[in-house]
């Protein structure tokens, strides 16, 4: 079995250790004898239909992010949005989130337009929202907790209809007004909670591995891992958050 | 210096006094935060008279081992100043470094006040204190969650050297893009410095680089060679900004692992060959930070070279304790870039390593503890006997030494620090050695108990 990881703009959207779920995804599978590529795409590279498996992108500073909304609008966009109806699976944080929503309308200056993945969109806001979080949240019927880290200034509306990852117990997430936190939709998961998410998350990082593993190989099942170490850094983490809020 | 001020300073010290007797910690910031809220202008009215004005030395890594370099070098010249010892950057700990060390006719027996500032309270600081020279040594990655945006915070310092005057130098790291970048079009002199030698440049850049883009245009910098992170010899291939050929630059540097280096150093005023007794290229930079400062203030080389070959780190950066037969050393790494750099030390180091990674997550350490996955653990791999995971976020640090695949033999997790030491200090044969490294608050925790048992001074100076 093999799957592609995707890491879009990875030196323009690297902010906060989002390098740390591109490892988790890329050892999770090891560790399970699936054979992974991380191809790495930058300004100007196209995305040819069904080469690749999980889409992850990360956070960037605000000059980067204009960079990249239009390198999104203009050559990719049209193509993630196809394979994420055709079973491809997403990770975009922080700023790739936003890109992910439909526009992000920053204190001054011209609306950056997203390619419109979730129904949702983004206005500046005065506040940064920092902090540890935690949220409850519903992945293909189990429930799990998710916990990370939030940095961020946007505040993010989402669509009546569109699904937030999940309730947010600690923290703002997606605005600090509506408890709720990410979005996500098919195999696309957005969030504010960036850096080392998926290494003390395993159900998410397993969620999108098997959503990855279905579009490819229907019917595989995963083999579990011992988790302990993750649970631990995991219960430590929700515990810490606590302390801190 | 005026009446009302002179009360003032007589009224902070008494207030440390109380502060001290009351047993509440060193007080090192308190009097100063007091006596700035009840009079703004405290800190500009003492430092008026300084003959010799003041000096500014920022930056996030190594600001508090360059400042304390100058420092030896100003005293070995028999220059009497103010420096705050303590690594108490804010303006509060300047007022109180005023407070604490300054008799009430300052200007007679003080001739320069030394300051190490926080990157994010420059503006401030060069407000109050018209500074004759400002060290802006590297810009990284670092907590964050408090400065905001690299980007924003280099233009924050830009509109604040913009107001130096031209009697006034700026000193920059040549090798740092984003600090560069802050010398273009200003009244005040500008001298940079350097690392003119690729021989210890690295293959590919570090995760933990953060400003491979150029400032004035955005597109991505190539590189000629790396040194660490993002610091190198970079140019941009759009608009042909490039790194400016410094002052002040090592010719040739050779790393004798934790002990330090020797370094060939080129400068105006002539040329020396140097024991650096620090370790690591990082210390090549404040090294040479340092003596941009001092030539500028006019020492002489011989002199300069003297007081570094002497000096002695300020605690915790690198120390080195003997317990029960057994050597622990001891080295602060609080952000990627330095991190990074304790790794490769490391990483050159012969035989099985033992080793204590502690993270904190205080405000002080930087809440958010992602940045540890933009550390490069995977180079440790097979190179690790026994690591122990400890401090408040234990349990993160034990998934980032797992996903790295360091293939280290045993891994355990234990959250204090002190049994940490003690478990390791345990395992290991007589005349081993075991390597600590926390960040700064966990540094500060293992500090207090190795100095309840007796093997380290409990002071800050020596
Ligand atoms: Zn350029």
């Amino acid at each position: 079995m093999r799957l592609v990881i995707c890491h879009l703009y990875p030196d323009l959207m690297n902010i906060y250790g989002d390098r740390g779920n591109v490892i988790a995804l890329a050892k999770r599978c090891a560790w399970r004898g699936i054979d992974v590529a991380i191809k790495n795409l930058g300004l100007g590279d196209r995305i040819s239909p069904g080469a690749y498996d999980i889409f992850f992108m990360g956070g960037g500073q605000d000059r980067e992010q204009i960079m990249v909304s239009h390198d999104l609008c203009e050559t990719k966009g049209e193509s993630i949005k196809r394979e994420i109806e055709e079973g491809a699976c997403a990770l975009v944080i922080c700023g790739g989130y936003q890109l992910f929503g439909k526009f992000y309308r920053p204190a001054e200056g011209k609306e950056i337009p997203g390619i419109g993945v979730f129904d949702g969109y983004t206005i500046a806001g005065k506040k940064r929202f920092i902090g540890n979080v935690v949220i409850e949240s519903c992945l293909e019927g189990r429930r799990t907790t998710i916990v990370g880290f939030e940095n961020h200034s946007g505040r993010t509306y989402l669509g009546k209809k569109e699904r937030p990852l999940g309730k947010t117990i600690l923290g703002y997430g997606n605005n600090g007004e509506d408890k709720t936190e990410g979005a996500i939709y098919l195999g696309a998961v957005g969030t504010y909670l960036h850096g080392s998410l998926l290494p003390k998350n395993p159900a998410l990082a397993d969620f999108l591995i098997r959503k990855a593993l279905k579009r490819k190989y229907p019917g595989q099942q995963i083999a579990e891992l011992d988790d302990e170490i993750e649970y631990l850094a995991h219960e430590h983490a929700i515990k810490r958050a606590k302390r801190t809020h | 210096m005026k009446i009302r001020t002179k009360m003032w300073l007589m009224g902070g010290k008494i207030i440390g006094s109380i502060v001290r007797l009351a047993g509440a910690g060193g007080g090192t910031t308190f009097p100063g935060k007091v006596v700035r809220s009840l009079h703004p202008r405290f800190v500009p009215e003492v430092l008026s008279g300084l003959e010799l004005g003041c000096v500014l030395v920022t930056g996030t890594n190594g600001k508090t081992t360059t400042a304390a370099l100058v420092a030896d070098i100003l005293k070995t010249a028999n220059i009497p100043l103010v420096h705050n010892r303590t690594g108490a950057n804010l303006m509060s700990g300047i007022a109180s470094a005023l407070i604490k060390q300054s008799l009430v006719d300052l200007e007679k027996y003080t001739k320069l006040g030394l300051f190490e500032v926080d990157e994010a309270v420059l503006p401030e600081a060069i407000d109050e204190t018209d500074p004759r020279i400002v060290l802006i040594n590297n810009l990284f990655r670092d907590q964050l969650d408090r400065y905001g945006e690299l980007d924003t915070l280099a233009g924050k310092m830009k509109a604040s050297v913009e107001k130096l005057s031209p009697e006034s130098t700026l000193i920059l790291n040549a090798d740092d893009p984003l600090v560069s970048s802050i010398g273009a079009h200003l009244k005040c002199k500008v001298i940079y410095f350097g690392i003119n030698t690729d021989a210890y440049s690295l293959k590919g850049i570090e995760h933990a680089a953060d400003s491979k883009h150029c400032s004035l245009c955005g597109t991505r910098l190539e590189y000629g060679y790396h040194i660490f992170g993002h610091l190198g010899n970079y140019r941009c291939p759009k608009c042909g900004a490039e790194r400016p050929d410094p002052d002040v630059f090592a010719e040739s540097v050779r790393l004798k692992g934790f002990d330090g280096s020797n370094c060939s150093i080129r400068t105006p005023a002539g040329n020396m060959e140097l024991w650096i007794p620090l370790p690591g290229l990082y210390n090549v930079y404040n090294v040479l930070g340092a003596i941009a400062v001092s030539l500028t203030l006019g020492i002489e080389p011989e002199a300069i070279a003297d007081s570094i070959e002497q000096f002695k780190a300020a605690f915790g950066r690198v120390e080195k304790i003997q317990i029960d037969g057994r050597k622990l050393v001891m080295i602060l790494a609080k952000n990627p870039a330095g991190f990074n750099e304790v790794i490769r030390a490391l990483s050159n180091i012969e035989g099985g390593l033992n080793i204590i990674f502690a993270l904190n997550d205080n405000i002080a350490d930087g809440r958010d503890v992602s940045w540890i996955w933009d550390v490069d653990f995977e180079n440790l791999k097979g190179k690790i006997s026994r690591v122990i995971c400890s401090g408040i976020r234990a349990w993160d640090m034990a998934l980032r030494i797992k996903y790295a695949d360091t293939e280290a033999p045993f891994l355990w997790i234990e959250p204090h620090v002190g049994r940490a030491m003690e478990r390791l200090i345990e395992s290991v044969e007589k005349d081993g050695t075991v390597y600590v490294v926390p960040t700064y608050t966990a540094m500060l925790d293992a500090r207090r108990i190795l100095s309840k048992k007796g093997y380290v001074s409990p002071y800050w100076e020596e």
